[in-house]
């Protein structure tokens, strides 16, 4: 019998590629947004709105991650963003190399922004960098308020925490101030918005943090 | 369910290491495993188990878990204190300015191979 000291990090390959596909975005100057949510807190409104009001501003292209279809990837199309949809067929998120596989549909160069939305799941997607600058996770009011306790290694790997959905506030039993405690003592830097994609609530100050990252990165 | 595939990262890592070492056989593989690291252990343990006997050297291999948990250094606190759960705010002053110590690993510490 033999012992070998390895001390090595499980998830080597994909942190590996993600390095690789960091600094390929560095080098092509292209911001990289990755949106995490659990199915139906809005995601794809959010990104439709981002996409309404800045895309006259900055050149952005979208990444859908879905599981089956390719309905988000129509519903952005509308707006005439360069889209690519992935289907990862039962897969429960994406990786660094479907990432790298969907960026041959783009012209990186030609972008200012690249936003990926994950697979709406909010357990294993905070496994795997996709190489990004910026994760967001949306949670909205219709939500359970513990979302944050539930899933603490999502919210503990975002650098934004978007409360969507604020306009159905009064009729839910959802505690705004309990999920930004939560989300804090898990991860005192996360910021933190409220927004609601059909009163406008937030939206402004979700355009111009969007728009920051970008600037900080191009 | 990301199990599946840390259990094949695990078993690809392990397999070249002990090729590297003229191992005949993997016997355990010790993994340190940090709460706040996303893992559910239980389905790790069965996936490992289920995908182990994919590759002769490990075939009989043991997984063995380290548990890690949450430990946090408070700033103002100036002391180390263990987190509560998952939770990274200081225990004692209640807050946020703290420092991470141990808990997000996912990491092989060793093998044992014959």
């Amino acid at each position: 019998m033999e012992k070998i000291k390895l001390e090595r990090k499980v998830l080597s390959r994909n942190d590996l590629l993600a390095a690789e596909l960091r600094s390929l975005f560095e080098r092509e100057n292209v911001a990289v947004m990755n949106m995490v949510s659990s199915p139906g807190s809005g995601k794809t409104s959010l990104l439709e709105k981002t996409l309404g009001s800045l895309s006259r501003k900055l050149s952005i292209g979208v990444i859908e991650g879905d599981i089956q279809t390719d309905n988000d990837a129509a519903r952005i199309a509308k707006t005439g963003a360069p889209v690519h949809q992935i289907q990862t067929g039962g897969a429960c998120h994406l990786e660094a190399e479907m990432v790298r596989k969907a960026l041959t549909h783009f012209r990186l160069e030609d972008l200012d922004l690249l936003i990926i939305e994950n697979v709406g799941n909010l357990v294993c997607p905070s496994a795997f960098d996709l190489g990004e600058g910026l994760r967001v996770v949306v949670i909205s009011t219709t939500e359970g308020d513990d979302k944050p306790m539930k899933y603490p290694a999502m919210f503990r790997s975002a650098h934004v925490m978007v409360i969507n959905k604020m306009d159905l506030l009064p009729h839910t039993d959802f505690d705004i101030e309990k999920a930004i405690n939560h989300a804090r003592s898990l991860n005192p830097d996360i910021k933190i918005l409220n927004t609601s994609c059909r009163t406008g609530e937030g939206l402004d100050e979700w355009s111009e943090l969007v728009t920051a990252f970008v600037h900080e990165n191009v | 369910m990301h199990e599946l595939s840390i259990a094949l990262e695990i078993l690809d890592i392990v397999e070249k290491e002990a090729v590297k070492h003229g191992a005949a056989v993997v016997r355990q593989v010790h993994l340190r495993v940090g709460d706040l690291s996303g893992v559910e252990t239980g389905s790790l343990a069965f996936s490992f188990d289920a995908v182990k006997g994919e590759k002769d050297l490990t075939r009989h291999a043991v997984l063995a878990i380290e548990h890690l948990p949450v430990k946090i250094r408070c700033a103002p606190c100036n002391e180390v204190f263990a987190g509560t759960g998952h939770m990274v705010i200081c225990p004692q002053c209640e807050g946020f300015e703290t420092e991470l110590l141990q808990g997000e690993e996912l990491e092989i510490g060793e093998i044992e191979i014959d």
